[in-house]
């Protein structure tokens, strides 16, 4: 792998890379800091790169272990907001319906952020970033029927309390 | 209306989780790209979620700067790894045959050297020999022919020897 097939292969994930270090970190500074290290990895061991079948859940998985890594090796404390850089992009709102929006958004991110850590990850892998079931199992080294577990679960709590949500305001 | 049941459906295989990627990607597209009706509401705000947390990304320039870093001192690294290696090499090679040499020396000096086997054919080697023995033969015999000289003199000075004391002890005599 050279220079070329590293930038066009690598790099077009590497923001699949930083929001899943995000989602696992909660912190932007730490989450770019992971992506450099895996792509700094990628390019380093690129001579053995071409014996990976899947190399992109191979960069996820990287991602997940450097970012669990940084969890287990240090006191941290998460600083930065889920929702931080997120821009509401809705042209002809009035300010209070942004506001709305916002504030929506930012109730699910924090039912979202409730959830435990494994659904979390097998959710965010599946629903934003629309893996197989198949490489979210590579990524997330679980075995099928615990990807399949977490994800129902992940996808029942967050209807629950999105419902009771719209109902109470809660 | 018929979009909407289409849609409710595909909701109700979501959240048992049978929905397939493409399915969920029509969730997605649909829930961001229209007025969303209050019944739908709850699940809206849950892909225009997903949607956007899938509009962030990595600063760009600065990790772009730091591999590209990364890579330069890469190159960089690699050339002057490689001069080492060298060098290192090199530098091996000279210890050794410095060291074979001095050690051959010493050998050398503590060693008388020994006769070398010069031929390697014995028929040719019988050859040299019988002429160097020939050779110091030839020798022998010239020596021998100037010791009969040598002899024949000193016969010579015996005689003139005895004849000069005869003379003394006649002239004693006398």
């Amino acid at each position: 792998m050279d220079l070329r097939a590293f930038e066009n292969r690598v790099m077009p994930v590497k923001n699949k890379l930083f929001r899943f270090a995000l989602r696992l970190l909660d912190n932007a500074a730490e989450a770019e800091d992971v992506v450099q290290d895996v792509l700094i990895k990628v390019w380093n061991s690129r001579e053995t790169m071409n014996q990976i079948n899947n190399w992109e859940a191979w960069c996820m998985r990287l991602t997940k272990n450097l970012s669990l890594d940084r969890l287990r090796s240090q006191q941290r404390k998460a600083t930065d907001s889920l929702m931080t850089g997120l821009e509401v992009k809705q042209e002809g709102m009035s300010p209070h319906e942004k506001t709305e929006i916002a504030e929506s958004m930012q109730q699910v991110s924090e039912l979202i952020a409730s959830l435990p850590e494994k659904q979390r990850q097998v959710m965010h892998l599946r629903d934003v970033e629309g893996y197989s079931y198949n490489e979210i199992c590579e990524i997330l080294e679980l075995d099928m029927s615990q990807v399949k577990i977490s994800l129902f679960r992940a996808r029942n709590t967050v209807r629950e309390k999105l419902v009771k949500i719209n109902a109470y305001g809660l | 209306m018929r979009m909407d049941s289409r849609i409710e459906q595909l909701l109700e295989k979501y959240w048992k989780c049978e929905t397939s990627l493409e399915e969920e990607k029509e969730l997605k597209d649909f829930f961001n790209s229209q007025e969303i009706s209050d019944e739908l509401k709850e699940p809206a705000t849950l892909f225009k979620y997903f949607e956007y947390q899938k509009k962030q990304g990595v600063d760009e320039e600065r990790l772009q700067k730091k591999l590209s870093s990364v890579v330069e001192s890469d190159k960089r690294g690699k050339v002057v790894t490689m001069f080492f290696t060298i060098a290192k090499i090199a530098a091996g090679v000279v210890v050794l045959v410095a060291a074979t040499y001095l050690v051959r020396e010493e050998v050398r000096k503590s060693y008388p050297t020994e006769i070398a086997d010069t031929y390697s054919d014995p028929e040719l080697a019988f050859e040299e020999t019988k002429k160097a023995l020939m050779m110091i033969s030839r020798g022998f015999g010239k020596a021998k022919q100037e010791a009969v000289k040598i002899k024949t003199f000193n016969e010579a000075e015996q005689i003139i020897q005895g004849n000069s004391e005869k003379e003394d002890s006649s002239k004693i005599n006398i």
